[in-house]
Formats: C-alpha cells, structure tokens, sequence
C-alpha cells in the first residue's frame, strides 16, 4: 500500500483540471477537423481535397468548401495535401445540441478573384 | 440567442440536469448504446473513467440498466439490424433523458444510407447533443456531456474553420 | 363402535369386489363412472372405517373358515388404520379421476378389475389377522399390481418393467414367506396376536434372524435402495392412477410389514435392529433423492421421489426403535407416530401428483421435462392444484410435508440424551442426510414444477395442451386433504397417538400436543411449533404486501413499457433452462456417484463446427443393475447351465431316475 502512495506523490496528480484550469499540455497532440487558409485554396485544390476525403466531410459547393466537422474523422490526408493551405484546427470542443451548427462554410480564394 | 445556447426542448431537460448535478445530492447515470460501431469510441467512453481524466469527479457514473440511466450515449452508424435494441433501449429509459450521438459514424460520416444501415442515428431516434471526433477524445466526451447537462456552454457556432477571415477583418 | 368400524371395513371389501365384479361393464361409458363411483364410495367407507379406527384405538377380531391352516382369521387392529385410511382416500381419488382419464375399452375392464382385485386385497392385508391370510392376500396384491401394470403391454418395455416387478415381488415374498415360518415355528401358532404375545420367549437369534428377513424381504415392496429397482422402471409404464396406486399405497404396504414385525410382533429388539433400519433408510432417502434429480421423464422422477421418502420413513422407524432400546419410549413413540404421519402424508400428496402427471401426460402427450413448459397458461388448475403438491412434498408450510418432517428432525435431534454417544452420534448423522434430502427435494421439486409450468412451451405438444376434459375433481380433492393434514395436525395428531397407544402400550397425548393446538416432540423444554397458528399467520401476513402495494402506488405521471431484456429481438423457447441443465450442478458435485459416460462424436476436428452436426450422448451410471443385480443374475444363470444336463430329453436316463430313486427307498425302509 505506502508504494503506491509514494510513487502517486513522486509523480503527482495526473487528473485534468477541465472544464476549470489551463488546459493540459497533451491536448495540442489531439487529432482534429481541418483549418482553411482561404486566400491560398485554389478551386482545383478545393476539388482534389473533397475527393480524398474518405469520410465525405469535404463537399465543394457555391464557390465555398463545406466542411462537415460531425463527419471527420481527423485522419490529416487533407492536411497532408494541401500543403501550406490546410493546417490541423486544434479545436475538439465541438459537442452541439444543433447538428446544424457543425456545418461550416470556407470561401474559396480562387472564386473570389 | 444565437451564441451557443439551446432550443426550447433540450434547454428544459439540461436545466433539469444541471440543477441535479449541481447540487451534487443526485449523480447522473449514463448507459451507452452501440448500433454497430467498431467499439473505440466505447474504448474512449470507458476511458472517461480512468484517473486521467476521472468523470466521478463530475458527478457521472456508468450504469448498464436503461431503466436508471438519464443519458444515453448512442455510436455507430445505426445499423438496421440494431434498430429494436436501440428503439427499446430509448423506451426503457425513464424521462427526462438525453440522447448524445458519439462519434463521426453516429453523424453520418464514413458509411452511407444502404439496406443494411441507416448511416446516422438521428434516422432512428431524436437526438439532443452530437459529438463529433473519430473517435472523439475523452475530453470532447466531457465537454459533449456537461453541455448536454447544461453546465458548459457550446462552442460549435463560434469556431471557425476559415483562417484567413480574421486576418482579413 | 366397533360394530361400525367393521361393518365400513367389510363394506369397502363388498364395494371393491363388486366394482371388481363390474368392471367388464366398463368397456361403455356408463360402465366405466359406475365402477370408479362404486371404487370409490367403498373407498369413502374405508378411510371412514380408518380413520374411526384410529381415535377407536383397539381391535376387532373376525374369523372365517374352519380347520388349522384353512382358517381365515381377519384382525382390525389400530396399527393398520392409519394404512387403512390412506387406503379409503387413494381409491376415492382414483374413483373421482378414472372417469375422466381411462377411455371405454376392454383393456381399460381389464385393467379395473385387477385395480379393484388389488384394492381389495391391501385392504386383505392390512386386516389379516393369521399367517395364511396375511401370505394369500399379500401374494394376490403383487398379482394385481402385476396385471394392472400391463394394462399396455403391447407398448415396448412394458412387459419387461412389469416382470422385474413381479420377479422382485416373489423374491421378497420367499422372504416374508421365511420370516414367518420362523416366527411361526418357534411360537407353534399361525394366529398373530398370539405370535406377538409369545414373542418373548423366542431366542435372540432367531429373532433376529426373523426380523433381518423381514426387513429385507418387505423392502423389496417398499422400495428401500438397493431393492428399488423395479420402481422407476414400473411407475412410468403403467396408468397414472395405477402410478399413484402403486406409489400411494402398495410401498407403503412393505412399511406396514415392517413397522408390523418390528413394533407389533416382535415388540421391539437391541438398539442395531432400528440402527440398521435407519440407515437403510437414510441412504435410501439420499440416494433416491440424487437419482431423481437427473431424471427428465416425469414419472421416473416421482418413483425416485417415493423412494426417498420411504427413506425418510424407515429412517424414523429405525430411530423409534433405537430409542425403545434405549430405554427412551416417549421419544422412541413420539417418532413412530411421526413415522405413520409421513406414511400418511406422502400417500396423499405422491397420488396427488401422479395424477397430475398423467394429466400432464395425456393433454400434452409426453412426459419428458425437456418437452414441457409454459403450462400455467394452458392448464391453470392443474397448474394450481399441482402447485400444492409441490409445496407439500418439498415440506414447505403451512402443507402436511412440512409438519411430518419437522416432527421428525425435533426427534433426531434429541439423539444426545441417549447414553450411549456412538449411537447417538449415529441418530444426528442420520438427521444430517434427511436434511441434505431435504435440501435436494426442494431443488428437485422447485426443478420439477418450474420446468413443465413456467417458462414458454418447448414443443408443439406443449404449446397446445388443453384443460377440457382432464380430471379435476380427484387431486383436487387431495390437495385439500394435504391442506387440512398440515393445518389440521392436531387433530391427526391425536388419532394416531392411540395408535401408537395400542402398539407400545405409551400414551404420549401430554408429550405430543400443547393445550393450545401446539406441537412438542416429546420434550416440553426443546421446541413448539403449532401447525394451524402458522398457517393463520402466513394467511394474515398477506396483509402486510398488499398494504404496501395500496399505499405504495405511486401518483403522477407513468408510462408502461416492456420489461427491459437487453434488447433482443424476440425470446425463443431454445433460450431458456432445461432440466438438464438446472441440475448440472448436482451432477458434477456427485460425479462420483453418478459416474456420468459422455459420448461426442463430430465428423471432424474443425473447431469452428463447420464439419456437420456434433451428436453428444450423456447417461449416468445405474450402479445397482450393473454392480449388484447382474452379477446375481449371471451367477444365478450359470448355476442352471450348471443342472441343465439332469434335464437332458433322453427316457432312458430319466427310467434310470426312477430305478435309482425306488432303490434308495427301498434300502431306507429297509433298515
């Protein structure tokens, strides 16, 4: 019994503080949805991006990229192809009670020239 | 108000929660429902009860009776051959209760509407809060449980996936 | 009085001979209800004339015939009453349930006049007042018994159960035959009251040797292990009134034997005659109880059952003597009382249910437990009646089984005022196997009532049985007579206390009944129970549930949905437990008892069972026909190949006989 008493005090309290305190150094290693750089999207990029999707979270409509952020899965193939345009969001808070709200809409650059 | 609160239903049923857990003299049951999924998001579910990230501390068990649970945590994509056990397991569970859709497969990603699925719980059943993440972290499970319970508020409306529009405000 | 006891008991002669004389009538309807009606009012004045007896409490003596061993002498002594009244109450049950069982035919005229035949010739029996009498009658029932067990014999395995019935039968009529003829000769009278009067003066080893082949000889009826063999193999074969006959009352005859040479005739002995009996009878009760657990068809079951309980009999039997020896009558009376109540007890609620076996067995057209179930819905009577059956032989209150079987452990359990410590020691070894039976008729009965009732139907059969036309009034009547023994204990209590008055000459009425309807067992400083406070109590406390449940309800909003089941989709009759497996457990517990043989046999080795079906046989050992009867039999058959030669068809050698033997007397009368 003292053993695992001694070695929890030598590593301390390992339970996260969430909701209250600074959020946990590990949380920035999490996998989540995509950010958009909407300036650098091209329409062709945009295209090839909603193509490699496997979780069809990625729709091109309307000059705008929709992004389905209930249906990705995190797995980065986006990001990995987009280059500098793509980069992983960080947010993992995404719990709504309105299944609408996780639809979000980026403009793509190419279209607005 | 368009800030991340709720609709009129759900907001009735989180106030109720929340002023249970509050108090801290009632906790809140949670039963989990798999329709078919691959079984890591009930792998991250369980994990909510590890010391890391502790879900006792919130007020929140695990129970495996329908009958006492107040929140259900529904994963998978809603496989037809799971639509008694699903429909029966909402019948058995006393109101007011909260249906959480978990995990992108529950959303209607990856796998389409075809004679063996429905691709999304919410074909199926009303669902109150939808959790996205394949599989979402214990963490997101967290904050998909106390904004179901009305303890946080949501943050979805607010994030923005668009870089540039910041900058270019 | 007395003139009225023997005027019933003569009367119930007349009513079976005559039922007897009308049973080729009963090839036609009308026929068949006369004869069971006129079975059964001579049964109504038999168990009158019983029960009269009992609170009588002395005999009657009426002789027929003339001559030294052509008389007939006829004794009603009160020893037989309780037997007698047990008698009077299976034939009124049959007499209500044949109608309705047996169809109009000749095998069914038949079958009802051996019935009726054997009827008569208990009752034969059980008032034999000499030698001759009790020997003729006792031969003329197995006969009977025999006749009315082959009612099918064109059905397979009939004639064969029926046989090893009839052959065990004569093995232990040559031994009563012996028995007698020791008693008889060594007193130089055939009259039994006087055999009994003169016992005393018989040597010790003689009587002994009278009372071992008794014993043994009546146990061979009684259905005492390892002489039960022909039990499970009759009782299924036969009707089930025939069933309840043999189970109700025929093995209770081989008790009346032995109860008759050890307290009547030979009025007692050293304390190894009861310790043997006792044992005899606690492994009976044991062993009977474990065979019945792995039984699926219900009949054999309940023949395991009987043979447990004459167990739990003889075990009372053997501890009333080894008291008596002891010096210790009251205790040694209190269990011989107990004795005849259990024998009373388990007539009544074991004819209960063989009759509700055979109504099972004729609305779903099997016997088999694994077939059976869900018949609560279907037949809710029977279901109902059978319940109290159930309750009653498992010994569970407010019911009869429960008093007898407490009276008998209050009396094992005062083994340690007997001196001697081994023997007492022996008494409470022998309390701790009744309780282990105990223990195991519950799982046993809880098996055998939940299977067949509860539950959803496992064959078509089951599914759609039917109450219409299936008896009723008969084992309903018995479930009230099971009610009113156990509540009305006290009064049963009381008429067989002189009974035991008039077999030990101990009136024990202050040592047995408490002023206010309460039981002791012979010691006012060791327990009290009342009988008929309990079941007033266990009928009052209702009360409290249904308070709870009126002032319980709750107000306010509710919605009725179905039981939770974990989501399947519908239940299957596949799902549930059989009776095999709910008595898995005892079976690997006594595996070296049972010595179960497991045959598999798979068409190939792939573990995944794609090869085809896999056949999986189980069975348990029956040590006794394989380790006892046959290599009696085997030994038995060499000793006639043996003799054979004499017998050899050649005239010549048989002429040779007859000059060897004419020679030989000739040289004898000669000198």
């Amino acid at each position: 019994m003292a053993f695992w008493f001694y070695r929890g005090l030598r590593r301390g309290i390992v339970t996260t503080r969430y909701p209250r305190g600074r959020p946990d150094a590990w949380t920035a290693d999490l996998p989540t949805p995509p950010a958009f750089h909407s300036s650098r999207l091209t329409d062709g990029l945009a295209r090839g991006l909603a193509e490699a999707c496997p979780a069809g979270a990625l729709l091109v409509e309307n000059d705008e990229l929709v992004v389905d952020l209930g249906r990705c899965t995190g797995c980065g193939r986006c990001a990995e192809l987009g280059g500098d345009a793509v980069e992983r969001s960080g947010e993992f808070e995404l719990a709504t009670a309105e299944r609408a709200r996780l639809i979000k809409r980026v403009p793509i650059a190419g279209a607005r020239r | 108000m368009d800030d991340g609160t709720f609709t009129d239903g759900v907001d009735r049923v989180a106030e109720e929660l929340a002023r249970r857990t509050a108090m801290f003299g009632r906790s809140l049951h949670i039963r989990t429902v798999d329709t078919g999924s691959c079984a890591v998001c009930e792998s991250e579910i369980r994990l909510m009860a590890a010391p890391h990230y502790d879900l006792h501390r919130l007020g929140f068990f695990f129970t495996p009776a329908p009958r006492h649970a107040d929140l259900l945590l529904v994963t998978g994509p809603a496989v037809r051959a799971a639509d008694t056990l699903l429909l029966k397991a909402i019948d058995a569970t006393p109101d007011p209760k909260v249906v959480i859709a978990v995990g992108a497969c529950a959303l209607g990603g990856i796998y389409q509407e075809d004679e063996l699925i429905h691709g999304s719980v919410d074909r199926v059943v009303r669902v109150d809060v939808s959790v996205p993440g394949c599989p979402p972290s214990p963490l997101a499970l967290l904050q998909g449980l106390l904004v179901a319970v009305g303890r946080l508020q949501e943050r979805a409306q607010a994030i923005t996936l668009d870089l540039d529009a910041e900058t270019n405000r | 009085m007395k003139d009225l006891i023997v005027g019933l008991i003569i009367a119930a002669a007349a009513g079976w001979l005559g039922a007897a004389g009308l049973a080729p009538l009963a090839g036609r309807g009308m026929g068949l209800r006369a004869c069971a009606w006129l079975s059964g009012t001579a049964g109504l004045a038999a168990a009158g004339g019983g029960v009269l007896l009992a609170m009588h409490g002395s005999s009657a003596t009426v002789r027929l015939g003339g001559g030294t061993v052509g008389a007939a002498s006829f004794t009603i002594a009160p020893l037989a009453a309780p037997f007698i009244a047990l008698l009077g109450a299976v034939a009124v049950a049959n007499g209500l349930y044949a109608p309705r069982y047996h169809h109009p035919s000749g095998g069914t005229a038949a079958y009802l006049a051996a019935y009726n035949l054997a009827l008569l010739s208990s009752l034969a029996v059980l008032v034999a007042g000499n030698v001759v009498a009790f020997l003729v009658a006792w031969e003329t029932m197995a006969l009977t018994c025999y006749l009315l067990i082959l009612r099918h014999h064109e059905r397979p395995g009939v004639g064969a159960a029926a046989l090893l019935f009839i052959a065990l039968s004569e093995v232990g009529f040559a031994l009563i035959v012996l028995a007698f003829a020791i008693l008889a000769t060594q007193t130089h009278t055939l009259e039994l009251a006087t055999i009994a009067a003169r016992a005393h003066t018989i040597p010790e080893a003689w009587r002994a040797a009278a009372y071992v082949l008794a014993l043994v000889g009546f146990g061979f009826k009684a259905g005492v292990v390892p002489l039960h063999i022909w039990l499970p193999a009759a009782h299924p074969v036969a009707p089930a009134d025939g069933s309840a006959f043999l189970s109700g009352l025929i093995i209770k005859l081989g008790v009346y034997g032995i109860t008759l040479f050890g307290f009547e005739l030979l009025a007692g002995g050293p304390a190894w005659w009861g310790l043997l009996t006792m044992a005899l009878g606690a492994v009976s009760a044991v062993l009977g109880i474990l065979y019945a657990l792995m039984e699926r068809d219900l009949k054999r079951f309940l023949a395991f059952s009987s043979i447990e309980n004459v167990g739990i009999i003889l075990t009372g039997l053997g501890a009333a003597m080894t008291f008596n020896a002891d010096g210790q009558p009251v205790i040694g009376t209190f269990l011989l009382i107990t004795a005849l109540y259990h024998t009373v007890n388990h007539g009544v609620y074991k004819t209960l249910l063989f009759q509700e076996a055979g109504v099972i067995e004729h609305a779903t057209g099997t016997r088999d437990l694994d077939r059976l179930g869900g018949l609560i819905r279907r037949l809710p009577r029977t279901a109902v009646i059978c319940l109290v059956g159930t309750l009653a032989i498992a010994a569970l209150p407010p019911f009869n089984g429960f008093v007898s079987e407490w009276m008998l452990f209050q009396g094992l359990f005062q083994g340690f005022r007997i001196a001697d410590h081994t023997v007492g020691i022996l008494i409470v070894v022998a309390g701790a196997a009744i309780a282990l039976t105990g223990g195991l008729a519950l799982n046993a009965f809880a098996r055998a009532y939940g299977i067949p009732f509860l539950g959803m139907p496992r064959s078509q059969g089951a599914a759609r049985a039917t109450e219409t036309g299936q008896p009723v009034a008969g084992p309903a009547l018995l479930a009230a007579a099971c009610a009113f023994l156990g509540v009305g204990a006290p009064l049963v209590l009381t008429g067989l206390d002189r009974v035991a008055r008039s077999v030990t000459g101990r009136d024990i009425h202050s040592e047995l009944l408490f002023p206010q309807l309460g039981v002791i067992p012979a010691h006012t400083n060791f327990s009290e129970f009342s009988p008929t406070y309990l079941a007033v109590f266990l009928i009052g406390i209702m009360i409290v549930p249904i308070g709870i449940w009126l002032a319980g309800r709750p107000r306010g909003a509710r919605r009725r949905t179905p039981v939770w089941d974990s989501g399947i989709v519908a239940f299957r009759p596949r799902m549930q437990y059989t009776a095999t497996t709910h008595s898995n457990p005892i079976r690997v517990t006594f595996a070296a008892l049972y010595q179960p043989e497991v045959h598999l046999e798979r068409s190939s080795d792939d573990p995944a069972g794609r090869s085809g079906p896999v056949h999986y046989r189980a069975a348990i050992t029956p040590i006794f026909e394989r380790y006892l009867y046959r290599p009696v039999v085997w030994l038995v058959d060499a000793l006639a190949r043996l003799a054979r030669p004499i017998q050899s068809g050649d005239v010549n050698l048989y002429l040779l006989y007859v000059f060897v033997v004419v020679l030989i007397v000739y040289v004898v009368y000669a000198s």
